[in-house]
């Protein structure tokens, strides 16, 4: 947090200070807001530290246990995954790959049922979003060939 | 005598309302709209605005061959707004994703009350109870003050508007146990992410590293889907386990809504008093209504017994935000048919049907048009009545959710939030945000900083900013335009006033610590 204050302190300290020049109207830069806002975190943080100072324990922390960063971790790599493939195989795609994923290997559900939960689920949002609702989502490559998604 | 003939004349012309608001064809509408608008709430990335405008077209069919004419095109349009505004509930407490501004406040309280607590029919039953109460009393206050209270709003300045959003945060200072220090952090870097992109006053790039994709800011719906949505998904992951599944009451019945109401009627004037802040809120041009949502949120907060409750599912936390926000929905529409200045981004489109209808928004609308206002008017009150009908049936089906099985339901939560944050503006960058802050959530939860003043902050900064400089142009540099008028000055000092609370708390908790603990020993 201290860092993100610095970088964005540093980034607009040009303009961070009432304008008595009458370059900006109304006196204030456009760094003036950020810079502030910057400083205001700056200032908490300080306050943070020094009260986890004071009452620093020897307890064991957040992130100590292994499931802390690894269970979140199963959810979050299928997730990263999923994303970085939708500006290849477009929405639709990735949604029923994504889905029918979690219902073989999470769910360990049969692979009848993985087959109709990885179709309906793209069919259902694309005739809500795309024919309902005129929502166009990302399309994938094959989409320039005619392929309706 | 006049107030009394005043009184009587208005509620003939109320009764008038009802009149053209009954007819069946109208009737129909509504309910129609009223439904359309709940299925666009419930959906990601599609909100009451975005509803009213892709049915706009479909109005002037209406207006021009209905029997209703304009009437009934406003009804309809009217019912979708208040369809949208009970849907955007449903997916803020079931889901944890926000469906328009003002609903992002119930994600403090009502996901940890469908889920941490098992009682989403709780959840959502004291939701639309509270809605539709909020409603009412603004829909009352709307049928009888409207234009007088539309001149007060002019009187809301740049500098008037500052201090209330300056209230809105100091509310929030200190929510939960968290220490204020924690909570000023998050309203410092919720301001900072406001910041970011082009300037609105002088147009240059602020903390964008000359990155094109960040020109336009960061879009506060993508930061709280990640920060809620995706940081809830990852933190239950560790929490609860991968494959926990909800072992939550999905029986709704009336012993429910007995409990709702028994609930309701402990905070009723809780609920009445912030239902009257939120419309008072929609009543202001601008951002009105997210800042009453939040500041009844805050207020609720400060005033209650339950305050430590507050963020874990408190049903206090839920009602006053709701109460607030549909009663700022219907404020909303105030100046827009008083004035001809919309209260919203929603009412913006609806006073753009009412250009294509050939009706001009003003003052002169009750004189030229009584029909349309009085039918308006009635069909708040029957557009509300029906939503809620609607809502209160559904809820035995919408409780079942939380009963699919997780593998379905985490990737479904994801996808949603995906379309949400993406279909915002077709950008993938915001969905990257979206993961982004989810994992920023997730972290922020572990480290127990509060989520609430961070989302108030990105969502609130951008206004207050311009107001800010807004009233420093008007006063050509000078700051005391904040103290000029007394409205101002009031407002300012209970502003610094709400700000200094929870310090003036901590150190009396502080001197008040080794006293006791002397008479202890």
């Amino acid at each position: 947090m201290i860092l993100i204050a610095a970088v964005a302190m540093i980034d607009s300290r040009a303009s961070a200070l009432p304008d008595t020049t009458g370059k900006f109207p109304g006196g204030l830069g456009p760094g003036f807001y950020p810079f502030w806002s910057a400083a205001l975190i700056a200032g908490a943080a300080v306050v943070v530290i020094y009260r986890w100072y004071l009452a620093a324990d020897t307890g064991e922390g957040v992130f100590a246990k292994r499931e802390a960063w690894t269970a979140p971790l199963k959810i979050a790599l299928p997730m990263i995954i999923a994303v970085a493939l939708i500006q290849w195989l477009g929405f639709y795609f990735v949604t029923g790959l994504y889905m029918g994923f979690f219902a073989r290997f999470l769910g360990r559900y049969r692979w009848i049922w993985v087959v109709v939960i990885a179709v309906a689920f793209p069919a259902l949002i694309y005739l809500s979003f795309e024919k309902g609702f005129r929502v166009s989502l990302p399309k994938s490559i094959f989409y320039q060939q005619g392929f309706p998604f | 005598m006049d107030i009394l003939t005043g009184f009587t004349s208005t509620l003939g012309s109320l009764a008038g309302g009802f009149g053209t608001a009954l007819q069946p064809f109208n009737v129909l509408l509504l309910t129609i709209g009223c439904f359309l608008g709940l299925v666009i709430g419930v959906l990601p990335g599609l909100g009451g605005t975005s509803g009213v405008a892709i049915l706009l077209p479909i109005t002037v069919f209406i207006a021009n061959t209905g029997p209703g004419g304009a009437t009934s095109a406003v009804i309809f349009l009217a019912g979708i707004y208040w369809g949208a505004l009970f849907g955007g509930v449903i997916t803020s407490i079931l889901f944890n994703i926000p469906g328009e501004p003002w609903s992002v406040v119930l994600l403090f309280d009502g996901f940890p009350l469908a889920k941490k607590l098992g009682k989403p029919a709780l959840a959502l039953t004291s939701s639309f109870f509270a809605s539709f109460i909020g409603a009412f009393i603004a829909t009352v206050l709307f049928t009888f003050f409207a234009r007088a209270l539309a001149d007060v709003a002019l009187a809301f300045g740049p500098a008037e508007l500052f201090a209330v959003f300056i209230m809105s945060f100091a509310t929030l200072i200190g929510l939960g146990s968290e220490s204020p220090a924690k909570s000023v952090m998050m309203i410092g870097f919720g301001l900072l992410l406001a910041a970011v992109g082009f300037d609105t006053i002088t147009g240059a790039p602020r903390l964008t590293f000359d990155r094109i994709e960040i020109l336009s800011g960061i879009g506060f719906v993508p930061v709280t889907i990640g920060l809620f949505g995706m940081g809830e998904i990852l933190a239950s992951a560790e929490e609860q386990g991968i494959g926990f599944v909800e072992r939550l009451s999905a029986k709704v019945g009336l012993k429910d809504i007995v409990e709702t109401l028994g609930e309701l009627r402990k905070r009723i004037w809780t609920v009445v008093i912030t239902a009257v802040i939120g419309f008072w809120f929609g009543v202001l041009p601008g951002h009105g209504a997210t800042a009453g949502s939040f500041l009844g949120y805050g207020l609720a907060r400060q005033y209650s017994k339950n305050k430590a409750n507050f963020g874990k599912g408190e049903i206090t936390g839920i009602m006053a935000p709701q109460a607030a926000a549909d009663a700022s929905a219907v404020g909303s529409l105030v100046p827009m048919v008083a004035l001809g200045v919309p209260g919203s981004p929603t009412s913006a489109v609806i006073m753009a049907g009412l250009f294509i209808w050939g009706l001009q928004p003003g003052p002169l609308l009750f004189i030229d048009h009584p029909d349309f206002v009085w039918g308006l008017t009635a069909s708040i009150y029957l557009g509300h009545l029906i939503t809620f009908t609607m809502c209160l049936l559904a809820v035995p089906l919408l409780a079942k959710i939380m009963h699919i099985p997780y593998a379905i339901i985490t990737p479904f939560i994801v996808i949603i939030s995906i379309i949400g944050s993406y279909s915002l503006n077709n950008s993938m960058f915001d969905v990257f945000i979206t993961i982004t802050f989810g994992f920023v959530g997730y972290w922020l939860r572990k480290m127990k900083y509060p989520l609430a003043p961070l989302v108030v902050a990105i969502v609130l900064g951008d206004s207050t900013e311009r107001e800010l400089r807004k009233a420093l142009i008007a006063s050509g540099g000078s700051p005391l335009i904040f103290v000029a008028s007394p409205l101002a000055a009031t407002l300012m000092i209970l502003a610094i006033i709400l700000l200094l609370l929870p310090v003036v708390r901590n150190v009396r908790e502080r001197r008040a610590r080794p006293a006791t603990a002397d008479h202890a020993a």
